[in-house]
């Protein structure tokens, strides 16, 4: 990732297939899937396969089980990724753009975040995008390297799943959702800015 | 100063209960060291050298009485009984034990402190000039903005995985002393035409291995968008900024990158989307929190009410402490106090659990329990009757506090260097102890004025050195240590860098360098010229010719 990437606002409209590189080391390397999730805060298995990209990925590679499959995938072969049975779920790697996606939105049930490294924090603001200006109510999965102590701000700016590595125990996990019981500001929970419930209050 | 409400004290002990969870975890082997250190980071607490480190913050540099006892209790319970007071006005403990700081958290927490965001990648402490509110040279107090941003940027879920570290600093008086060009955002609280209050905002300053002056975002800000402008000055850069090289990730390099215009104009179109939401504030809410800062209960003095004329015809030492350590104050009848951290002999900063004491109880009777902490590493009583002056004189002088020498070429700032400091060159601390033996003569030191003297270990400039009258910086060469001098830097508003001297200099040189230098100064001073001065006037040369004739 450089800093040339896509910065001037006109790159930033500009989202041609050609200037989106595959594969990159920011997004996940080879197919993952955990045992269990975290669901709205519940403990459920997990049924989705999340597809790596490569340069030679088709929709007819799939395999026939509920996947996940990388943005540019799902920008090229909409209709064929459509058609498949089950549900939606789409990728956006931390060097992608939500906006990207802004018009294929009400077809995607899941956007699918994945964090190759925990302290990226990119897709934190992937997700309040996508909860706030682009108004996407389905679900938002965090996956990958993704442990109890991010749970918390990953609920915060939207995100309402969790894939934890299969090692961490997620029972444990559980209690990141009852860490803070005030928080100062506004983010993609609802939660009201300190100062316009002060104002409130006076 | 501000008071915390349920709010501020629930997220403050939730925060404590938090990490305690986290170090229990840890202990247990259920948290892995590698996925502790961020978390630990976030909560001031460092892997140095020897052990570790804990940095707690005090926000714009301002603390009570009661929370420099508490300080103090810290230094005697958890340390080895002393504390050292930072460049960005927090304090570091050197010794603590991993186990205890959940304990030490919860005691600060008790007094209305912590040491959220004071290391890792994320917002970090908001400084502010050390005289806000009293300052004569004030135009509006900086503190109300301080805390109002401090509290956005406390635990902010989207901006806590910054790409780097990111400071945010504001003034409010025609001398910048908080040095706002050199941080990721620097604001100056200002009135437009109309009166209304503003900000000029900039942004992409900072020292580090590339200095760079902030360059104005924003000419000026209306007040009641501060939070959200901000938000989207974090948002493109949390989203820009580069990841790949941490010596590439700061702010400064992605403005630079774009270029300033480019940056703005994506802030801009970030700062649409949410300029008039949630994040808007109301002249209400500075109005109430103005009232956390409220003008002390000043007396109504007389002037010449004091007997100063008389004092300081009897007595050199304290005359000399008076001219030296105390500032003019807005009020009549007052004065500001500078608290010197820069004993000869003792590590710039340092301070003992005793004299942390002394000074809660300095502040107590005669500045109205008040303190600030400086970014020269000293402490400050901002609002000192003149007609206390010797006693307070002579108690801080019993201490060993009243040195006087703020401003000298002795008043240097200094980091911990490789005494402390893992990420060293060489050390600091004693060519802070070789320059104070060169100048024991007080009245030479006098008669050669202000000089910001900064030595930084290494490049990462936690010692500021680019923007001192003098910077020295620590350099390693094949595993010796040697020194790099640059004359000239300013971080006042006519914001400079320094100009570099010529090759570094061998460890035990270094004193007669910056010696030469100022006897090159004394030469060529005209009128009341300081340092900057005359090096603003003649250039590099005629200093760069002497300490080399003299080194080779
Ligand atoms: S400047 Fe270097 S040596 Fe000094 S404290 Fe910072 S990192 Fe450590």
């Amino acid at each position: 990732m450089s800093v040339e990437k896509n910065l001037s606002p006109k790159n930033v409209a500009d989202r041609s297939k050609k200037s989106r590189p595959k594969a990159t080391p920011s997004r996940i390397q080879q197919n993952m899937a955990s045992a269990k999730a975290i669901v709205d805060q519940k403990i459920v298995d997990n049924f989705i396969v999340h597809i790596a990209e490569t340069e030679e990925l088709k929709v007819t590679d799939l395999p026939a089980t509920q996947v996940s499959v990388p943005l540019n995938l799902w920008l090229e072969e909409i209709d064929a990724i459509k058609s498949r049975e089950g549900l939606i779920a789409v990728q956006i790697g931390v060097d992608e753009h939500p906006e990207d996606i802004a018009e294929t939105l009400s077809d995607i049930d899941i956007i699918v975040l994945p964090f190759v490294n925990h302290v990226d924090g990119q897709a934190y603001s992937h997700a309040y995008k996508l909860r706030t200006r682009l108004g996407f109510k389905g679900q938002i999965r965090a996956i990958g390297d993704v442990k109890f102590d991010q749970l918390g701000f990953l609920t915060r700016v939207g995100c309402n799943a969790f894939e934890l590595p299969d090692t961490e125990d997620l029972q444990t996990a559980l209690r990141a959702f009852g860490e803070f019981s005030e928080v100062y500001q506004p983010s993609a929970d609802g939660a009201k800015n300190i100062f316009s419930r002060r104002r409130a209050i006076h | 100063m501000y008071k915390y409400d349920s709010v501020d004290k629930t997220i403050v002990k939730e925060r404590v209960a938090q990490f305690r969870d986290q170090v229990n975890r840890h202990l247990k082997g259920e948290l892995t060291a590698a996925d502790l250190q961020p978390l630990r980071l976030r909560n001031g607490l460092y892997m140095q050298i020897h052990a570790h480190m804990l940095r707690v913050s005090i926000p714009y540099g301002l603390i009570n009485s009661t929370q420099m006892r508490t300080l103090a209790r810290i230094a005697r319970k958890y340390d080895k009984g002393y504390g050292h007071f930072t460049t960005r006005q927090n304090i570091q403990y050197n010794w603590p034990e991993l186990a205890d700081v959940p304990d030490i958290l919860d005691e600060l927490a008790d007094v209305e402190m912590h040491a959220i965001q004071t290391s890792g990648n994320c917002i970090r402490n908001i400084s502010s000039d050390q005289y806000a509110g009293v300052a004569s040279d004030e135009i509006i107090d900086p503190r109300p903005y301080c805390e109002i941003i401090r509290q956005w940027s406390t635990l902010h879920p989207e901006f806590y995985w910054l790409p780097r570290k990111f400071k945010i600093a504001v003034t409010g008086a025609t001398e910048d002393r908080a040095a706002v060009q050199f941080h990721d955002i620097g604001l100056e609280v200002v009135h437009n035409e109309a009166k209304e209050i503003g900000f000029r905002v900039y942004v992409g300053g900072g020292l580090g291995r590339t200095p760079v002056i902030g360059k104005i975002i924003k000419e000026f800000l209306p007040r009641d968008d501060i939070l959200s402008y901000c938000d989207a000055i974090l948002r493109v850069y949390n989203l820009h900024g580069r990841r790949d090289n941490k010596y590439k990730a700061r702010i400064k390099i992605l403005v630079n990158a774009m270029g300033i215009d480019a940056f703005r104009d994506e802030v801009e179109a970030e700062w649409q989307f949410q300029k008039d939401g949630d994040l808007k504030l109301d002249d209400v809410d500075f109005d109430t929190m103005a009232e956390f800062f409220p003008l002390p209960d000043y007396e109504e003095l007389q002037e010449g009410d004091s007997r100063i004329e008389k004092w300081l015809s009897l007595d050199s030492r304290f005359k000399d402490w008076y001219n030296n350590n105390t500032v003019e104050h807005r009020q009549t009848g007052y004065r500001i106090v500078n608290i010197s951290l820069k004993e000869h002999a003792v590590a710039p900063g340092d301070i003992t659990s005793e004299q942390m004491d002394a000074v809660a109880d300095i502040a107590d009777m005669y500045s109205f329990g008040e303190i600030r902490s400086t970014h020269e590493q000293n402490l400050v009583l901002a609002d000192v009757r003149e007609q206390d002056l010797l006693e307070v004189w002579r108690a801080l002088d019993a201490q060993r506090l009243a040195t006087a020498n703020i401003g000298s070429v002795n008043d240097m700032i200094c980091c911990p260097g490789l005494d402390f400091c893992s990420l060293a060159n060489a050390s600091s601390i004693s060519i802070a102890k070789q320059i104070n033996e060169k100048f024991t003569d007080f009245n030479e030191l006098y008669d050669i004025g202000e000089v910001k003297l900064k030595m930084s270990g290494c490049m990462n400039a936690c010692g500021h050195h680019h923007v001192g009258h003098i910077g020295v910086l620590g350099v390693d060469k094949k595993g010796v240590e040697w020194y790099q001098l640059t004359v000239g830097g300013d971080a006042s508003n006519k914001a400079e860098l320094g100009t570099r001297l010529g090759p570094a200099i061998a460890k035990d040189k270094v004193g007669d360098a910056v010696s030469d230098i100022l006897h090159v100064y004394r030469e060529q001073r005209e009128d009341d010229e300081r340092l900057l001065d005359t090096f603003r006037r003649v250039g590099v040369e005629p200093f760069k010719e002497r300490v080399y004739a003299e080194v080779n």
